[in-house]
């Protein structure tokens, strides 16, 4: 018997009880793990960002009106209130920063990392953000602009990231599997596809 | 089904699940290793949206059970914190649950692991009806 046996038996006792008890309902269990798995994370944003890869329509009603599109998806809610996607370019590089707290996209995104609430990130970005995205791993070719977007209560920014060649003959499932939450900050690009 | 989710107290919960004593995460999204840690999550959160539980005590003995034993992987000291708030709480006894526990055990092979812990992956055969 491995330990994690010996800890599911252990969880499972102490779940049946509270259920004989009436303290806990299975299903409310369920419900729950799967909220957090499936709809509080950047998979969301990730699907969003697909179907504007895929679906020109929904791209011009996503970079129009962010908070509308996205809940065409399901995705809302008091903290999505102001979601305002901005869009890569092969001229334009954007990257997401709050410089007063945290603000974020939640119900796209999840919550931050713990460096988007850092004080260095905050400040770094704004003064040198060409510097900082290439210590966080990205360079950012000399001929691209980087425009960094100040988040806030009033505008949360939902980066969309380029689109990778290759990629035309994939479904939307692989597509938003590319788009990871740093990309949708802006100090990632999109992964390219595995051959 | 959303709107019972939307229930959860989250401003106070979620704003714990980034501070010191946040559970591990892989880009932003909460990492299960395995079935028994997702359901131990579950159950607490199950308990506080219900306010059977409230959060502030989990928390708190969820912070004292990973400084009585740092090395300890994170979903096991959340779990010895909702058996140690249960206690507390006078809802669940430690010797209710450990009577469990060995009824468990001794369930026919097919339903537990002892017998065939070489045959079969984790996860599978509990019945929690998922």
């Amino acid at each position: 018997m491995t330990a994690d046996d010996v800890r599911a038996i252990r969880v499972e006792a102490v779940e049946s009880l509270l259920v004989e008890k009436g303290l806990v309902d299975s299903a409310v269990v369920d419900r729950i793990v799967e909220h957090y798995e499936n709809n509080v994370g950047p998979l969301n944003g990730a699907k969003v960002v697909a179907r504007a890869w895929t679906d020109p329509a929904f791209r011009e009603r996503l970079l129009a009106n962010g908070t509308k599109a996205v809940a065409e998806l399901g995705f809302g809610g008091p903290e999505g209130s102001m979601i305002v996607a901005i869009e890569n370019t092969p001229e334009v590089h954007n990257v997401v920063v709050c410089t007063l707290c945290s603000c974020y996209p939640w119900p796209v995104l999840g919550l931050p990392p713990t460096w988007y609430k850092s004080a260095e990130y905050r400040s770094r970005m704004v003064a040198e953000p060409r510097k900082l995205l290439g210590e966080m791993g990205l360079d950012v070719p000399a001929t691209k602009k980087v425009r960094v977007w100040d988040s806030s209560a009033e505008a949360r920014y939902l980066v969309v990231p380029e689109r990778p060649a290759g990629t035309e003959a994939l479904g939307a499932e692989e597509l938003a599997s590319l788009v990871s939450r740093d990309s949708m900050i802006g100090v990632a690009v999109a992964k390219e596809p595995t051959p | 089904m959303t709107e019972q989710a939307e229930q959860i107290p989250q401003a106070t919960i979620e704003g714990d699940l980034e501070g010191p004593v946040s559970p591990p995460r892989d880009n932003g999204a909460i990492v299960f290793a395995a079935p028994w840690e997702r359901r131990v999550f579950g159950i607490v959160l199950a308990l506080c949206r219900d306010g059977r539980l409230p959060w502030e005590d989990f928390r708190q003995q969820l912070i004292a059970q990973i400084a009585a034993d740092p090395d300890r992987p994170y979903w096991e000291s959340w779990a010895a914190a909702l058996e140690a708030v249960l206690s507390t709480a006078a809802a669940l006894q430690r010797d209710e649950v450990d009577e469990r526990e060995h009824t468990l055990l001794a369930r026919p092979a097919g339903h537990d692991h002892r017998d065939d812990e070489h045959g079969h992956g984790h996860g599978h055969g509990h019945g929690h009806g998922h």
